[in-house]
């Protein structure tokens, strides 16, 4: 079999141009966006029709994007477990209780805290304390994360429900409200939260040693551990990280509801884990990266927008997106990997 | 000649595991800028002392002193810091990472830049060492997606940049069957890039293609039964010679039980016919006779693996038929085979033979079930009734029918197999390395069942740990290489051919 | 093609001695002292406990959880789960009710034979499309969620006039309430099919080490199909007696029953692993849960923190049976 030779000669003045379209064609293909990019296309192009180009109005494609954000971020933060081979299921539980903590100590109804700003890092700190437990769960007590992330799911919301009586607790003049519910030249300022926080993952997906030890660990485990990659240092981390992005998903929802309660954070698990898999991250671990959680969320909520306008039965949606999530997985698993799956 | 510096000195270097000692006193020494061919067969002990060599196991007894200095491993790591590395068979890079990503995966450090990677001090780096061993593929090629002859040297060169990270003068590599995988062109190349590498690090290379080794080597060590036998300037050694001190001539007759051995019946039980796999095995023709065991022999890549797995059912031949009975079989099942009455004793017992956490009982009785039901539903104590038969005829040793099969040892799990099978009454059985990891003890037994089995009119194809133990047992031996079979022994009771008298057509 | 598996660096431990299983110590007496111990300490909480009453009330919402269980067990004992039980159950909930308005006693086999159908997708979507059970499920589930909110939004009562086929359930036979009499029935039958049926054991050899099922000539797609089935059929049988008990469906009554389902499993010893536990294992786990959610409630805890204890009691039940020595790796 010849050796390939290698593309990255010297860019030469006058070549640029073609040389970084080749290098975007090259990103798009390794990357495996494409089909997803073309897949969005479509499904637009056909609710365009559908609704008689109304879809594709501005203020529609403001709440696509303002309806996106969230799942997005959850996406993003649910993703990095997949890529190590793993689940995590624990995202209702995590958000339910960083809401509580929300109603609990943002200036709200029913007590006199009122913690300002401080909020945010607060509400990050809590998912990511949790997100870090289901860590030390899988990599200390060697307890498979999906069982390990839905126990703590369960046991999260209960506790949330819980401690909040299961009351719904009213935010009151809440200091990011603005920011939440507001746009920046058209654009929601939670989508621009979520692209920022897409490229910052992705950053550091691409440009650190941390990056390559993730996907050293999808990849293979056990090679990757003989290689000297801290696998269990870096499982957890991720774990962490993905607890941060949903402690401020939640925080984002309450203040948008303007209200806190634990059962704000139900629904949130199965659209997130779609978006993941449709955003072609592979089930079976080390393929796919933050712009794929963040693309696959954007082509779940098209598809769920134009539902929504097509007037679909609300019910018939969920049953969509099972099949979508059922087609995503079947496309995109590594069957060699699995040997024989259960 | 100047008289070259030891890199490398392991001295009286023993090693056991209970039942077998793998390495009894052997030395070894590295020397500077050379190639040291090490042989030996199956189980010599060549793979025991080098994973001590590179700190994943211990040595019982013995010293390991590097570039003059004592050593002694934790782990593979520390290894790696001192220049002593290993190309292992499978490869040890991550699939889905890059050729770049895998060079530097886990030290990386020295490429950070204000807290992130510099992509192009990471890219001067891997050309300028992927430049000594000539490797071009695109850097950013996922490993999965490149072929075994770069894999393998981007583990090469791997090893050479971690020991010049680490400042390790004449780094050692170890390569494990290196030219399994390749094609005539490459291992040309490869070759001949080690004979560039020679100036800055030492090779050890471990292959049973003797003619590679004596061509490319500078040094020969050869291995037999954990000890050291001699070791030979390479352009003074023929590959006769090498041969026969890889397998002794001495030749234990009764431990094989050769008086039991049965001459075959009339009646052809297996039927191979045109039997081929694009790629891994050309077409073959043989049969399998009543009572007859026909050892399969063939290096690593003789392709004998591939079709014991077509005639058991794990694999699609491309051509060709199988026939058991007279009757042909389907293909790539195993349900079939099992039916039309093939049995087959996988290599890995653990994994493929048993289910472990399930009683003997249950285990032996998987295949029979049907025969103990009453009224469609199964009755205990006919399953146990016929468990305990088995137990007994296959002489397993369990404290109950009811114990777990995790707790028994490897010879009695082992027997817990062909237990199995035996109780299913087939006509054919295919075994593939019946003795690993069995101790001498539940070794001998086995011989007896296999022996046993003849009397019973059974057939099989049989693949063993050892030549010798290949001759002993059975009547007839075919062996492969390269896909092809290219010689048929007979080895006829009391009237054995000798390991030396063989190896010629292996190698 | 190569000869020697992963010769070299997978094998870092010397290993030649077998793991051996805890300390011999079957995971049944486990649950067992468990049951003991919990039904010791809510009784010095409250006396009542033992009541009649008490003990009535345990075994209703014990049996419809037990029946769903045994059905849960299958996938589970050939090392995959079942997540659209809570999905099937409402399902069946409301299409029970429904078509008993309009076919009458055929409402019972409809509704089993529809929930067979729906377990053999399930299993086939494993085992020929090859998707991990625990997303094809989770992905099911929610198509059949669905579905149950499409036949009836609400919950749905049942008319009088079908009040007298309610009585298969609600009835009693012989003095002994008749939902105690299916529950036992459906305990013998799952009970008989794993020890006494090649079907059932070949799910063992599966559950165990499917590539030696494979390779003996099992029929892994069969077996995996049918594990599956069962658990439909588990999950119709329970939300058909439940719809009974109450006179209605409710397209939302699954919901609490994929965990509780998969708790009782678990916490009765069957290791999630699969190849080992049973039906008895089972009993067990859904008598814990029945007087951890009856004691709890008659000691005081709020509902909802019953929950946590729940998922709590799940994960260590997980961590103390789950077979490590099956995976290289813990995923």
């Amino acid at each position: 079999m010849p050796n390939n030779v290698t593309s990255t000669s010297p860019a030469r003045a006058s070549g640029w141009l073609s040389i970084s379209v080749a290098k975007g064609q090259q990103w798009l293909r390794r990357s495996g966006i494409g089909g997803q990019l073309f897949s969005l296309v479509i499904v637009m192009g056909i609710f365009a029709i559908g609704t008689k180009g109304k879809y594709l109005s501005w203020p529609n494609l403001q709440v696509i994007l303002s309806l996106t954000a969230i799942p997005a971020i959850i996406a993003i933060g649910l993703h990095q477990v997949v890529v190590l081979g793993g689940i995590d299921l624990s995202v209702e539980g995590i958000v339910a209780l960083c809401v509580v903590f929300v109603g609990f100590l943002a200036h709200n109804k029913f007590n006199s805290n009122d913690v300002g700003l401080w909020i945010v890092p607060i509400t990050a700190g809590i998912g990511g304390l949790a997100g870090v437990i289901n860590g030390l769960l899988n990599t200390k007590l060697k307890i498979p994360s999906f069982i390990s992330t839905l126990g703590m799911s369960w046991v999260l919301w209960g506790l949330a429900v819980f401690v909040s009586k299961g009351q719904t607790t009213p935010l009151l003049d809440n200091p990011l409200s603005g920011f939440v519910n507001g746009y920046v030249l058209g654009i929601p300022d939670l989508a621009l939260v979520a692209i920022v926080l897409f490229m910052a993952i992705q950053l550091i997906q691409d440009r650190t040693r941390f990056g390559r030890y993730l996907y050293a660990i999808g990849g293979d485990e056990v090679l990757a551990s003989q290689a000297g990659v801290k696998v269990d240092r870096t499982k957890i981390i991720v774990f962490g990280i993905a607890g941060v992005f949903y402690g401020l998903s939640a925080l984002f929802l309450a203040v948008r509801l303007d209200s806190a309660q634990a059962i704000t954070g139900n629904n949130l698990l199965f659209p997130a884990v779609t978006a993941v898999a449709v955003g072609g991250v592979a089930l079976t671990g080390g393929i796919g990266g933050a712009k794929n959680a963040a693309l696959g969320a954007l082509v779940i909520t098209a598809l769920n927008e134009g539902l929504i306008l097509l007037n679909v039965n609300p019910y018939a949606q969920e049953a969509v997106n099972g099949v979508v999530l059922v087609t995503a997985v079947a496309l995109t698993i590594d069957r060699k990997k699995l040997g024989f799956i259960k | 000649m100047t008289a070259k510096e030891p890199v490398l000195e392991l001295r009286r270097i023993t090693k056991s595991y209970p039942g077998v000692v793998a390495l009894d006193g052997v030395d070894f020494t590295v020397y500077e800028n050379e190639i040291v061919g090490l042989v030996g067969e199956n189980g010599a002990g060549k793979s025991t002392l080098m994973k001590i060599l590179i700190g994943l196991i211990r040595p019982d007894e013995g010293s390991y002193t590097l570039r003059r200095k004592l050593v002694a491993l934790r782990d593979p790591a520390s290894a790696t810091r001192l220049g002593v590395g290993m190309v292992f068979q499978d490869g040890s890079l991550v699939p889905n990472l890059s050729i770049m990503e895998n060079l530097f995966l886990c030290h990386e450090l020295s490429f950070r830049k204000f807290g992130f990677l510099s992509k192009r001090a990471m890219q001067e780096a891997a050309y300028s060492i992927l430049a000594l061993v000539k490797v071009e593929t695109d850097l950013d090629t996922p490993i999965a997606d490149t072929t075994p002859e770069v894999r393998q040297m981007v583990e090469i060169a791997r090893l050479l940049w971690l020991a010049r990270l680490y400042n390790q003068r004449n780094p050692i590599l170890i390569l494990d069957e290196p030219t399994t995988v390749l094609t005539e062109n490459e291992r040309q190349t490869l070759f001949s890039i080690l004979s560039e590498i020679k100036s800055q690090a030492s090779i050890v290379l471990i292959s049973h293609r003797l003619q590679e080794i004596v061509e490319n080597s500078d040094r020969i060590v050869i291995l037999k039964d954990g000890k050291n036998v001699t070791e030979l300037e390479a352009d003074r050694a023929s590959i006769p010679d090498v041969e026969q001190m890889m397998v002794g001539r001495r030749f234990a007759a009764d431990r094989y039980h050769e008086d039991e051995q049965v001459e075959p019946g009339d009646k052809t039980v297996l039927r191979v016919q045109n039997l081929s796999k694009r790629g891994v095995f050309e077409p073959i023709d043989f049969s399998v006779r009543r009572g007859e065991i026909v050892s399969l022999v063939g290096l690593v890549g003789s392709g004998k693996e591939a079709v014991c797995r077509c005639i058991t059912g794990l694999e699609k031949p491309d051509s060709g038929s199988i026939a058991l009975g007279g009757k042909k079989l389907a293909w790539g099942s195993p349900s079939e085979t099992v039916r039309s009455g093939i049995g087959h004793i996988p290599i890995d017992r653990r994994s493929e033979g048993l289910a472990l956490g399930m009683t003997v009982a249950e285990n032996v009785n998987l295949l029979v079930l049907d025969r103990f039901k009453v009224a469609g539903l199964i009755s205990p104590s006919r399953e146990k009734r016929n468990a305990m038969h088995w137990i007994e005829e296959c002489r397993i040793k369990s404290p109950s029918s009811w114990t777990m099969c995790a707790n028994l040892s490897g010879g009695n799990q082992q027997k817990t197999v062909i237990a199995k099978w035996l109780s299913s009454q087939i006509e054919f059985l295919v075994l593939d390395h019946p003795t690993r990891g069995v101790d001498v003890g539940a070794r001998d037994e086995i011989y007896r069942l296999i022996r046993k089995l003849t009397h019973d009119g059974i057939a099989m194809i049989i693949m063993c740990d050892t030549l010798e133990e290949d001759i002993g047992l059975c009547s007839r031996m075919l062996i492969m290489k390269d896909g092809r079979l290219v010689r048929e022994i007979s080895c006829p009771r009391f009237k054995k051919p000798s390991p030396s008298e063989i190896i010629g057509s292996i190698v | 093609m190569v000869e020697v598996k992963r010769d070299g660096p997978a094998k870092t431990k010397e290993t030649t001695t077998v793991r051996r299983k805890r300390a011999g110590i079957p995971a049944i007496y486990f649950a067992v002292t468990l049951l003991l111990v919990l039904v010791f300490l809510f009784t010095m909480g409250n006396r009542n406990f033992l009541s009649a009453y008490n003990l009535n009330t345990i075994a209703s919402y014990t049996a419809i959880l037990l029946v769903v269980g045994l059905g849960q067990m299958n996938p589970i004992l050939i090392g995959g789960i079942d997540l659209s039980v809570g999905g099937l159950m409402s399902f069946i909930s409301v299409v029970f009710v429904v078509s008993l308005k309009t076919i009458g006693i055929w409402a019972f086999p409809l509704c089993i034979v529809v929930a067979l159908m729906a377990g053999f997708i399930n299993g086939n979507i494993l085992t020929r499309i090859k998707i991990p059970s625990f997303i094809a499920t989770l992905g099911t589930g929610g198509i059949l969620t669905s579905l149950a909110l499409i036949v009836s939004p609400l919950p749905v009562d049942a008319p009088p006039s079908t009040y007298a086929l309610l009585e298969v359930v609600n009835g009693t036979l012989l003095g002994l309430p008749n939902l105690l009499l299916l529950t036992l029935a459906v305990f013998a039958l799952f009970y008989v099919i794993l020890r006494f049926t090649t079907v059932g054991r070949n799910i063992y050899y599966v559950g165990s080490n499917i590539r030696m099922s494979w390779m003996s000539g099992i029929d892994i797609v069969r077996t995996r199909n049918f594990a599956f089935v069962l658990s439909g059929l588990g999950a119709a049988i329970a939300a058909i007696m439940q719809s009974c008990s109450q006179y209605g469906g409710d397209p939302a009554l699954g919901k609490v029953y994929i965990l509780q389902s998969i708790a009782a499993v678990v916490v009765g010893g069957t290791a999630l692993t699969g190849g080992t536990g049973g039906a008895i294992n089972t009993v067990v786990g859904a008598l814990i849960l029945g007087v951890m959610e009856n004691g709890m409630n008659v000691v005081g805890v709020d509902a909802y923190f019953q929950q946590s204890i729940l998922g709590l009691v799940i994960i260590i039940s997980v961590a103390l049976t789950f077979d490590r020595s099956k995976t290289a790796t813990i995923k």
